[in-house]
């Protein structure tokens, strides 16, 4: 893995994940970045190549900021924090999925035809599923 | 939570960031806990009496609403 997660802190205030705290960060960042840029605007390669490598080191980036998100280090109080936190947010998104479901169902429902987006619909239920199984897992383990 | 983890550190001589090195927290989380307002697990209670080098956990922690 290239970025170590010491070099970043959990983004608090302005979204999900991460941003650099020090100049080794920044550098990562500017490391990872360059590839993009150089593929976008060197002239080599063809169109076929070029897609290639943005998804080889695409899916290099993502896997290695999983590593980062998944090893940064937290101490008991910013895991309460970040759980409350991520519980609000979650709160927030549910009320304002529900509201989304209503108004299309009752728009749909003026209109003769089933309106509601499966997409929300799916959302919720992938939802219900992840706090399902969250709660079989720690039911099981404490 | 009341706690006596400034005075602890204090007799010792040690910074909140080197406490807070020595029980595996941030500075923060010691500043939560001198100003009694975050209340630990009992893993870090242990922790932090071992770092301040207390005999036991109720030396650095005691519950006020116990009776």
């Amino acid at each position: 893995m290239l970025g170590k997660p010491k070099w970043f802190t959990r983004r608090k205030y302005g979204g999900w994940g991460f941003c650099p705290k020090c100049w080794q960060g920044w550098v990562y960042l500017a490391a990872i970045l360059t590839p993009f840029i150089l593929l976008r605007y060197l002239p080599f390669g063809n169109d076929e190549f070029r897609w290639l490598a943005y998804s080889v080191w695409g899916g290099a980036v993502i896997l290695d900021a999983i590593h980062i998100m998944a090893n940064m280090e937290k101490d008991e109080r910013e895991r309460v924090h970040e759980a409350l936190a991520e519980r609000n947010a979650l709160w927030a998104i549910i009320i304002l999925l529900c509201v989304g479901v209503a108004y299309q169902a009752s728009a749909g429902a003026a209109s003769g035809e089933f309106g509601v987006d499966p997409v929300i619909l799916v959302a919720l239920f992938a939802g219900v599923a992840a706090k399902a199984a969250t709660n079989i897992y720690l039911d099981h383990k404490n | 939570m009341q706690t006596k983890i400034a005075k602890f550190r204090q007799k010792l001589g040690i910074t909140q960031e080197e406490l807070a090195r020595a029980a595996g927290v941030t500075r923060q989380t010691i500043i939560s806990l001198e100003r009694g307002r975050y209340n630990p697990s009992l893993q870090l209670a242990y922790r932090l009496t071992r770092a301040l080098g207390a005999g036991r956990i109720e030396e650095v922690f005691s519950d006020l609403d116990q009776p």
